[in-house]
Order: structure tokens, then sequence, then C-alpha cells
């Protein structure tokens, strides 16, 4: 290279990616990628701070403009890095409430994808319309900026927005629900959603609500319907909430106590619509008592938990905060006859 | 910060030479001596890091860089819609500004942690060997928690097999529960975090002890707001600032009331109820908020997604009582200002305020404005 070395090189060479060459900016006031240009014999090579970003373009300038005198024509090379090539395999799996009716206050929304997914998509991609006239319902979502997601990027938590469905707070009064109590709506997303390797999704998804009235009353466990098992059988103890809860939480709220106070091994299953929820033990049911244990943050559609109103009346003296981290419900199972049931605070 | 200062600085805070595993970048802010507090809300972690930095001022009063983001994208070698600036801190003592940058997303996101000098000039801070601790923000469990989350899962690719009988079922151990910070600000060896559940709305501030004590999460604080008097309700806090030389918090929830907090009931706390001094109207999200002090009184700025610009007196707001009436529009008197598109701020040298603005083309823009035009 003529003695030529890699501080001298890098005062004439310039990386740049190509769109903004051709943007027309005025190069001599941009600061070029970042790297190192390494002399190997004959050849030099530029060893980029961050890798080259698939799909794009990358120009090389010769005699560059940051040189003092004025350049009127650099020689320009460019390089295109390749783009990943694949067919979208990514899906939807679910979409939560998985019920059919929403009351107007509902408060979130849950997508699971089958993939991890790119963030920056669900201003975009998730969009609520009316079903009468597929008129477009705007400003449903809180904008949240970071998006809220599980650590593996597969759950996105959509809110809609709180200011608006808070009584008494001024997005309320100004511009009403979100949603509009007996018009029914269809959620929507769309194949643009990006999963973590920039692939589209294989289709949209589409999910009808009907629209009905708040829910504004505290979750109460004394409203449940409980099916105890007998003893010495593996049959299902059920719960029946009578309205659909926050499928997130009820997926790690409730579990079960033996006598001595551990958690019973088994499984849960949380029912259709979010309205029931289903306990399986890995082994047999004892004579013995037990205690379905609540975790009181557990929340309905609406935000509304077992020991607070989401938005609470304060003249309403049945919707006072209540006290306690979980609510225990002791049952106790027997061969034949109907269980004993206790609840507590704890 | 020369080496003895380094060293004293490392010893002092508990800080050990490393390489932060950073996955992803956040909320910043400065806390004691230089310590630079990142957040990294993929790696539920924050990090103290010794940022190598001066110890004297840069001698410039301010700093403006035209073409932020697109500088940004060369640099980085990208394209501009690649570029993600997540948070904006300046140094304490050095007045050299720090930016969160995310380059990319999904599997490509790459975290950079750039220094923007004085003329422009813009470095990716090196993070190799670098005096640094860290903690945790995931929710640590209840004592009497000794539950492991599970999920069924179908097919073989993921979780683990467990047997019961002839019965065979593939569980994975998810953590699906996280948090996200928003924001975060130091006061007085407590590192004040604000961050949204991804499940239940109800809110929690954390406050987290510095030095880093190796608890995950020392403690957190329930927070409420009353609107006119009539409405109670838990909500996140998405931004906040400490002012009156640090007696109180201004802060607003996602749902946008503007909340006055005592910062000793932030501080000592299990439950704190705001009072509710300023409303901002429908579909507006604040983004960031700021305190300087001209002609000897402390003023705040709050930046907003959709209203203009907002400047509030501090003795206003302490002035203003509880709003109780809906049809009590505003609270606290404020003053709009003119700036357009601004987004993150910070106070620089306590003579100007830094803003980034986004002008009508999307061109992001660092700006600084002399207090006293404010």
């Amino acid at each position: 290279m003529g003695g030529l070395t890699a501080e001298m090189l890098s005062r004439r060479l310039v990386v740049l990616p190509n769109e903004l060459v051709q943007s027309g900016v005025d190069l001599s006031s941009i600061q070029p990628v970042a790297g190192r240009f390494e002399v190997n014999q004959d050849a030099v090579c530029f060893v980029p701070r961050f890798p080259f970003r698939d799909g794009l373009s990358y120009s090389l300038i010769v005699n560059p403009v940051n040189d003092t005198r004025p350049v009127e024509n650099p020689a320009v090379w460019t390089i295109q890095q390749p783009a990943r090539e694949g067919a979208p395999t990514t899906e939807v799996v679910a979409i939560y409430p998985s019920g059919g009716e929403l009351p107007v206050n509902q408060l979130k929304f849950y997508a699971h994808f089958s993939s991890p997914m790119s963030e920056g998509w669900a201003a975009r991609a998730v969009q609520v319309r009316r079903a009468d006239n597929d008129e477009q319902l705007d400003g449903v979502f809180l904008e949240m900026e970071p998006e809220l997601w599980d650590r593996e990027r597969r759950r996105l938590t959509l809110l809609l927005d709180p200011g608006r469905i808070k009584r008494g707070l001024a997005p309320n009064a100004e511009a009403g629900y979100p949603l509009i109590e007996g018009v029914p709506v269809i959620l929507t997303i769309a194949p643009e959603f990006q999963d973590a390797v920039g692939r589209p999704l294989l289709a949209s998804v589409e999910r009808r609500y009907e629209i009905g009235p708040p829910a504004r009353v505290r979750v109460d466990s004394a409203d449940w319907r409980y099916h105890f098992p007998t003893a010495g059988s593996t049959d299902r103890l059920t719960v029946e909430f009578g309205r659909p809860l926050d499928h997130a939480l009820l997926e790690h709220c409730l579990w079960i106590h033996d006598a001595t106070g551990k958690e019973l091994p088994g499984r849960g299953f949380i029912g259709a619509g979010e309205r029931r929820w289903r306990f399986e033990p890995m082994s047999p049911w004892k004579e013995s008592r037990y205690r379905v244990i609540v975790d009181t943050r557990l929340e309905d559609l609406a935000g509304n938990s077992l020991i607070r109103v989401f938005d609470r009346d304060l003249t309403r003296a049945e919707d006072a905060p209540a006290n306690g981290r979980y609510v225990a419900i002791e049952f106790t199972c027997e061969s034949t006859g109907s269980p004993t049931t206790r609840r507590s605070q704890m | 910060m020369s080496a003895q200062s380094w060293a004293v600085t490392t010893s002092k805070y508990g800080l050990e030479a490393g390489t932060p595993e950073i996955k992803s970048l956040g909320p910043l802010t400065f806390g004691p001596d230089g310590i630079l507090f990142v957040s990294d809300n993929l790696g539920a972690t924050i990090f103290a890091i010794a940022v190598l930095d001066a110890e004297e001022a840069n001698g410039q009063s301010e700093i403006n860089v035209e073409d932020l983001d697109t500088r940004l994208a060369a640099y980085l070698g990208c394209s501009r819609d690649d570029v993600f600036i997540r948070d904006m801190a300046v140094h304490p003592s050095s007045a050299d500004v720090y930016l969160s940058v995310m380059r990319g997303s999904g599997e490509a996101a790459i975290p950079v942690l750039i220094k923007v000098g004085t003329d422009g000039t813009l470095s990716d801070v090196p993070l190799d060997n670098v005096p640094f601790s860290q903690t945790s923000i995931e929710d640590a469990p209840a004592e009497d928690d000794d539950r492991v989350e599970v999920r069924l899962v179908q097919g073989d690719r993921e979780g683990e097999v467990m047997e019961r009988g002839d019965d065979r079922f593939r569980i994975a151990r998810d953590q699906l529960r996280t948090v996200t910070v928003t924001d975060m600000a130091y006061v007085e060896g407590v590192l004040l975090v604000a961050g949204a559940s991804n499940e239940e709305f109800s809110s929690t501030f954390r406050r987290i002890p510095f030095p880093f004590n190796g608890n995950t999460i020392a403690n957190s604080l329930e927070i409420f707001h009353v609107s006119h008097g009539k409405y109670e309700t838990a909500s996140p806090i998405r931004t906040f600032v400490p002012y009156g030389s640090n007696t109180s918090v201004l802060a607003s929830y996602t749902c946008t009331p503007i909340v006055h907090f005592s910062l000793g009931d932030l501080k000592s706390g299990v439950q704190a109820k705001g009072k509710t001094v300023a409303e901002l109207g429908s579909r507006n999200t604040p983004l960031d908020m700021v305190s300087y002090i001209s002609d000897g009184e402390e003023y705040l700025l709050v930046s907003n997604a959709r209203h203009p610009l907002m400047k509030i007196a501090c003795q206003d707001l302490d002035r203003q009582g509880p709003l109780t009436q809906p049809d009590e529009p505003v609270g606290a008197p404020r003053q709009e200002l003119p700036h357009k598109g601004v987004g993150r701020m910070a106070n620089l040298n306590g003579s100007h305020v830094l803003m980034m603005q986004e002008d009508d083309g999307g061109n992001i823009h660092l700006r600084s404005y002399e207090i006293a035009t404010l």
C-alpha cells in the first residue's frame, strides 16, 4: 500500500450508510460509521465498531470530504450487506381476554406470540375498530414507551388508556371511554408486526368483542362457587368466579396449600373465558384439610382486585380498600358427604 | 476522573471492575461521584457504572447538535429508523451529555451508551473493564411464597418433562411478570425507580439504597392519587423529578394527572397519597420533567406527547391545593412555551436546559436554551 498507515488511510477513506450519502446531507459535517481501518500488505480492511446491518448498503468514500481541500466528486463504492432470507413462521397463538364480552372500562389485552418479537410495533400493528361500521377507534391504547413485554418477548401487554377509563379525570370527561358500551369492536393484529428476526407474522388475527356495562366492584372470593373433590380421588377442584378475570394474573394468583401450609403439587388450568380455575393434584386428595390461596392482587378485566376498586368512589363505603396479601378458603376433603369450608384473610 | 479518585469511588460504592452484561438500555440518571445508573429492562437489572469522565467542567455552557438522529445513524452504521434514543443524562462534573441508544430491535438490537462531546462529536462509552455494580429489578417473591411459576407446553422444543404415574407432561418455567423501568432519580443514598408491571395495574415505586446491598429490592411503595376529592386510584408513575432541595417530587402518572409528593413520604412510607396539582387533558402523555432555578425561583418544565412544553413555578405548586372540582381544568398555573416537539430534557450546568426536539420532518435535534430565556 505504498507505506500508507491505517491512520493515514482513515483520513482518506470514509464508510457511511449509502442512504445517507444519497440523501444529500452535507457529508463534511457527518461523523462516519464507527470503526477502524487495518492495512494488510496490499489490502485495506474496515472493521466496523458495530456489525453491518442486514439488507443495508454502505458506501466507501475515497478522498473524503473531511479533507481540508474541497472535493467535487469523491469516488464512491457501494457494498450491499445481504438481507436475511426467510418466510414468516411466527403467529399469534392467543389473545386475552378470550371471552366474547368486555366491560366498557376494559383495562388490558394480552397478545401471545409463537416466537420472540421485536419491540416498537404495537402502536402500528394493533388496532381496534367498530364492528358495525368498520370505523377505527383512535386513542384506545396507552402509548407505552418502552412497551410492556415478558422476558421472552412473546407476550405483549396492551393497556387501554387509563386516563380515559378513570372517572373524574380530564381525559375521561373530554374523550369518554376508549370503548363504547353497546358497540361491538374488532381487535386486529396486523402481519406487519415483526418478530425478533424481522419477519412479519404468518397472518393477521382478529377478535370480536361485545361491549357491556362497566365493572366497578371488588373481586370477592366469597361470591365464587367451589366444587371440592372427594378424598382418594384425583378429581379436579373447581372455582367459578362469576365474571371473567385477568388471564395473566390467574396464572399465578391461585394455588392450594395442604394441612401443613405447603404448596400442593399439581396443575392449574384456566377455564374458557377466564371465568373458572381448576386444579388437579399430582397425588390423590387425602382425608385432610386444604386451603385455596388467592393472591389479592388478582384483578378482573377492569383492574378491580380483591382489595381495591380500580377507581374508587370515596363516598361508597362498600368500596373501601381491604387489607391482606392473601385470602384463604379452607376446605376438608372427605370420602363421602359435602366438604366443610371456611374463608379467612391472611 | 484520576486513577486515585477512581479507586476511592470504586471502594466507597462497592464497585468492582468488569464488563456489565447490558442487554438493553433504558432510563439513565447520574448518582454520586459521577456514577451513572443505567436501567436494562430486558435484563431486569439496574447497573451503577463509574463513568471515567473529567472532574472539571468542560467549559462549554451549551451544546447544540442538529440532526442528532441522522448523526447517530451514520455513526452506528444503520438507518435513521433503527436509532432509538431512550434517555439522556448530563454528567454532573464534566457536563458531558450521555445518551442511552438502541440500534435496531429484536435479535439484532445493540445497546450503545453514547457520549456527546461539546462540539457534537459522538463516541461510544467503552464498557469493558469498568468499575460497576448491579441490582435486580425483579420482584422478590414474598417470603412465604415458595411457588415456582410454571406453564404447560406442547411439543418437545421447550420446557422440561414432569411425570406423575403414567402421565408425562412438559412444563416451562417462565418469567412472564416483568417490571419496566420508566424513570429513575438518585436522592441522598437512594435510587428512586418508577416502573410499570406488565400484569397488575397498581403502582409500585421502588427505593433502592445505594451502594447496592445485595437485596434484590429494598422496598417498594404503593402510590395513590385522588381526583377531585371523589375518586381514588392507584396508577404507575411514568416520569418524575425531585425539586425544592430534595424535599418534594413532582410526578406524572400513566393516566396524566401531575401529582406532588413529599420526598419524605416516598423515602420512608409503605403507602403514599399524592396531591393532584394539575391535569393535562386527554390523549396526552407527559414525556419528561426537569427543574431549574432562575432569579432565585425554582421552575419545572414538563414535556408532553401532544400538549406544548409547560412551565410551572414550584411556589405555585406548593400553594396549589388538591384539585377537588371536576370543572377545575388546570390546577397550578402554568405557562406554555413555544419550543416544539420536546421529548427528553436535562439541566445543563444550571445555566441551560438541554432539550431533545423533534421537528415536523421527524428529525431530532439536541438544543440548549439559556434559562433566562425560558
